[in-house]
């Protein structure tokens, strides 16, 4: 039967047809909503007159037709259909292979219920969201691996022990924000002083020797966040000034995020410094880097209450730890080098030693 | 950027490149003083003059025989066969010599040369003016063959087409000739077998060729308004050199491949098409490919009857819907 | 007819008449001999009997004219200049071929020396000589197109568009009819309206029949001469009917028994060759210039005839190269 431009109102002669509901080849019952329609006066939804199958549209969304002009057909239901197309077409073929995936579990909505491509490839999206996320499997990078290997050998072959001193770092404070420094250099320059008195923490286990090293290349080490850690070498750091010192670790740390290290830069460290101070941490047990036989690790400074004599006072406050090598020697030493090193820390003239060429 | 119909973009690529290089010349019949039958080549000899623009005989061999001694010998022709369907009384000089000489000399003889032609119905001039023809062309190694569908097409091909060291077959749709469309200032020169993608869809791909490109888009349209269905469109531009790989790259998007062709059904060009996606793109055809031309018959002349013939937009839907499922 | 012996033509060049005469003589009867081999493949239409046409023109051309021949074309390309190694050898199908083996005894072409191709559908030639010669006065060069064909194209369509376009342009073009008297191997004058195929169709052109013995170097020279001078100084087209006869067949395969008995004989002893040579020895060339001549042309038939012979056959590649400018075949990406 013919669908056609229904009259909406008295005066009004012609509609547009906005919007279609149905589509070609798609079953209808009597008053579903089958088009939208516009006129001057109104608009509105017009439903099908008749159950069947819309055999055809004749007039496209957006045309404007007189009252009475013919729109669409609606015909007798389509046969019911022959048994369902159980047939795969080539690129169905190879999605169900390349998904492991076999033609039953996947409902068909092509023609006569075939199994399109997009049945497929929905059926596969479905099935990935509803499955639970897989471990991600992520391969180690060059510097991750490498880290890896030497933290494992130095923690396998090494005796390390762990020892600490809290530091009172107010001598430091006011030339320390004076220049803008760190606390880093001040230790830097702390340690290869205390080294002067306790030589054997700037050493190498060789063999059943232990080789004295007489000059102090202090090796820095450096965050370089999702690549790894790093470790540049100051060479001769105890021949240098403190302003010097600065520098050079500046430099070096510089070089390092810029990822522009030449071998030279990190070889033939023989003591190390590892700052974990902005990461806020009260106290590390750092691992010493073969062949040396200590490192240090320095945390956090913050303000604390500390006792000076009999009252309080209010000081920026850090803990120096210290993992040595028990093969070289013994706690003793260990605890009197750091003993030397707090007493530097904190007694030290640092203003005089930034602007004198040998402080 | 500036309106032009196809038949003045048709004269002002003849006119860019006889500008640029003195050994262009034009050559066919009333093309000159009355401005060519389509009105396309309008102003050309006034402005180059008649020793490079020539009206001619009709003499359709001697035409385009014309055409390919001056091409050996150092000139850049273009010629002018008024309709397509006039092939046939010059084939032997476009199939058997231009599009051989080269190959039978082992690359001794040069031809670039341009044929120019108007190809396609919709006149009602009847079943030997109204012709697509492109498909003999593409049957004949040697040739190039393109067939653009808009202003800007048509300059920018053109202008290629004579600047290709190859004979190329220019195929004019003579029912766009007063189609408008953008057209790009200053120089224009197209590239030889590139095929366009004029619309992006997910379920069908469908593509066409000079008149029939319109038409697609149209039907693209009314598909995915009235029915839901999402078309790709193609215009192939060129069918030699044929852009294989836009073909194959946008027959694997939605794994359905319909051909809109104007000429007659068996051996057109979309039967080679269908024959390349069918080799090397069988595995991502999701459904058989289906090719949408005129009836294995000639043209009627009858309004009514040429019009129903060529495939229009409601029997490219029709078909689309009939057998996207 | 002019004179037979006049002084308008000097010694050199009768004696390039003569040279190129012989030369197309020999080749030709060497060809044969290959084909009888097997050596030779497909088909060769042989120019025998009708060198003075090739002859005449050729010497009367200048080098950068462009001549148009047909299927029959080995004389006409090798009166051109072109290498007799490369005209066997492409016979032979070798590399060393003009054309490598792509085009075949029938598409001789060498653009080198002004060889624009042997067109092996009757008539195509015309209207693509007519192009040349078009090509030529537009870039004001002088150069003219000389086109050669036999009388059956009179009867084409392409021979009456080609005569018309190049008279009402006034191109300079020399249309050449080398009437051998037969059509394939039906005689001409019983499918053709006219008794003289070509010059009887001159004046439908505005032209002026033309008709010379074709037989005689000397005549076809003078003719060539005056005709090329013509329309290298603007003057137009020419027709010219040269009478000839070939000794062979029409091709390989026709040993020419349509021929009424006895005529042959009457035309052999008119054999352009025999003729000439006899001339020049009444002029007082004597016999050593001509035996000279006569040396170096077979020894020269003979080495390009060892050297094509020892070249390989076109290599497979070559099936697929040279359709485009590019050098290759491919019609898609």
């Amino acid at each position: 039967m013919q669908v056609v431009m229904p009259q909406l109102g008295e005066t009004v002669a012609e509609g547009t047809v906005t919007a279609w509901r149905k589509q070609v080849g798609e079953r209808v019952e009597a008053g579903e909503a089958l088009f939208d329609v516009s006129t001057d006066k109104v608009e509105t939804e017009v439903p099908a007159p008749a159950s069947g199958v819309l055999t055809a549209i004749l007039v496209s969304a957006g045309t404007t037709v007189k009252v009475g002009a013919a729109l669409a057909t609606i015909g007798e239901a389509a046969e019911a259909r022959a048994a369902p197309d159980e047939r795969l077409s080539p690129v169905v073929r190879k999605l169900l292979a390349e998904h492991g995936l076999q033609a039953s579990e996947i409902k068909g909505t092509g023609a006569d219920g075939r199994i399109t491509r997009r049945d497929v490839l929905d059926h596969v999206e479905r099935h990935k969201s509803a499955a639970p996320a897989a471990d991600e499997r992520r391969p180690l990078g060059p510097i991750r691996k490498r880290t890896a290997e030497q933290m494992a050998l130095s923690w396998r072959t090494i005796p390390h022990v762990l020892q600490a001193v809290e530091v009172d770092f107010y001598a430091v404070e006011s030339a320390r924000t004076a220049h803008g420094l760190t606390y880093l250099p001040f230790v830097a320059r702390a340690v290869c002083e205390a080294i002067a008195s306790f030589p054997l923490v700037n050493a190498s286990l060789d063999g059943d020797a232990l080789v004295v090293h007489r000059r102090v290349h202090l090796g820095i080490a450096v965050d370089l966040g999702a690549d790894g850690l790093i470790v540049p070498v100051v060479k001769d750091a105890a021949a240098r000034s403190l302003p010097d010192l600065a520098h050079a670790i500046e430099e070096l740390a510089g070089k390092a995020r810029a990822r522009k290290l030449r071998p030279d830069d990190v070889s033939e460290g023989t003591y190390t410094i590892s700052n974990s101070g902005r990461f806020g941490t009260l106290l590390t047990a750092p691992i010493i880097l073969p062949p040396q036989v200590a490192i240090l690790s320095l945390d956090s400074v913050t303000k604390k209450p500390v006792v000076e004599g009999e009252s309080m006072a209010v000081r920026p406050v850090g803990i120096l730890a210290q993992s040595f090598d028990h093969r070289a020697f013994d706690g003793a030493y260990s605890a009197a080098f750091l003993r030397r090193l707090k007493e530097i820390i904190e007694g030290k003239d640092w203003s005089a030693a930034l602007t004198t060429a040998s402080g | 950027m500036a309106e032009l119909t196809y038949r003045e973009a048709v004269a002002a690529g003849i006119a860019q490149e006889m500008e640029r290089d003195e050994r262009v010349v034009f050559l066919g019949e009333d093309v000159g003083a009355a401005g060519g039958v389509f009105k396309s080549t309008v102003g050309l000899l006034e402005r180059f003059g008649p020793v490079r623009v020539r009206d001619t005989p009709i003499s359709e061999q001697a035409i385009i025989g014309a055409a390919m001694g001056a091409a050996m010998t150092g000139l850049r022709p273009i010629a002018e066969i008024m309709f397509s369907d006039f092939f046939a009384v010059c084939w032997d000089m476009i199939a058997n010599e231009i599009a051989k000489a080269r190959y039978m000399s082992a690359g001794q003889m040069s031809l670039p040369l341009v044929i120019r032609t108007a190809n396609g119905a919709g006149s009602r001039f009847g079943a030997q003016h109204s012709q697509s023809v492109e498909n003999w062309a593409m049957a004949v190694p040697g040739l190039k063959v393109v067939a653009p569908s808009t202003p800007a097409d048509v300059k920018g091909l053109l202008a290629a087409a004579v600047r290709d060291p190859d004979p190329v077959i220019f195929f004019e749709h003579k029912g766009l000739y007063a189609t408008k469309g953008e057209v790009p200032d200053g120089e224009l020169v197209d590239c030889l077998g590139t095929a366009k993608v004029l619309r992006q869809g997910s379920d069908v791909t469908l593509v066409a060729l000079a008149a029939m490109v319109p038409r697609a888009l149209q039907a693209a349209s009314r598909l995915q308004n009235e029915h839901g269905i999402s078309a790709t469109v193609v215009d192939l531009r060129s069918l030699v050199p044929l852009d294989t790989r836009t073909l194959l790259a946008e027959t694997g998007k939605t794994g359905r491949l319909y051909t809109v062709e104007e000429n007659p059904r068996l051996c057109g060009w979309g039967a080679e098409i269908a024959s390349i996606v069918a080799e090397e793109g069988f595995y991502d055809l999701d459904g058989p490919v289906v090719r949408i031309t005129t009836p294995h018959v000639p043209l009627p002349a009858a309004d009514a009857l040429e019009d129903n013939a060529v495939p229009t937009v409601e029997r490219i839907v029709r078909t689309v819907v009939r057998t996207a499922g | 007819m002019p004179t037979e012996t006049g002084n308008d033509i000097d010694r050199s060049t009768r004696l390039a008449l003569y040279r190129s005469q012989l030369e197309i003589r020999l080749l030709e009867k060497r060809a044969y001999d290959l084909f009888l081999q097997n050596l030779v493949k497909g088909t060769s239409h042989l120019s025998l009997g009708q060198e003075a046409v090739a002859a005449g023109f050729a010497v009367a051309m200048r080098k950068d004219d462009y001549t148009y021949c047909t299927y029959r074309g080995h004389a006409h390309t090798l009166a051109r200049g072109a290498p007799m190694v490369g005209v066997l050898g492409e016979l032979m199908g070798r590399s060393i071929g003009l054309m490598r083996g792509k085009g075949g005894s029938m598409h001789l072409t060498s653009v080198e020396h002004g060889a624009m191709g042997s067109y092996a559908i009757v008539g195509a030639n015309l209207p693509v000589a007519a192009g040349a010669a078009w090509s030529a006065q537009l870039r004001g060069t002088g150069q003219v197109a000389v086109c050669f064909f036999g009388d059956g194209a009179t009867n084409i369509g392409a021979f009456h568009e080609a005569l018309n376009l190049a008279a009402v342009w006034k191109l300079p073009a020399i249309f050449v009819c080398e009437n051998n008297l037969y059509m394939e191997y039906t005689p001409i004058r019983s499918v053709t309206a006219v008794e003289h195929p070509a010059a009887d169709r001159a004046r439908a052109y505005g032209l002026d029949p033309v008709i010379v013995d074709g037989n005689d170097a000397d005549a076809v020279y003078r003719v060539a001469r005056a005709s090329i001078a013509r329309a290298r100084q603007g003057g137009g087209p020419s027709l010219i009917e040269a009478k000839t006869y070939r000794h062979s067949g029409h091709s390989r395969a026709d040993p020419g028994k349509y021929r009424p008995a006895g005529e042959l004989e009457e035309w052999m002893k008119r054999d352009p060759l025999a003729l000439y040579r006899k001339r020049l020895l009444d002029l007082d060339f004597g016999e050593a210039p001509l035996k000279d001549i006569e040396k170096a042309a077979q020894h020269a038939v003979d080495e390009a005839t060892e050297a094509a012979k020892a070249s390989p056959p076109a290599p497979l590649e070559e099936i697929e190269r040279d359709v485009w400018d590019d050098g290759g075949s491919s019609w898609r990406n």
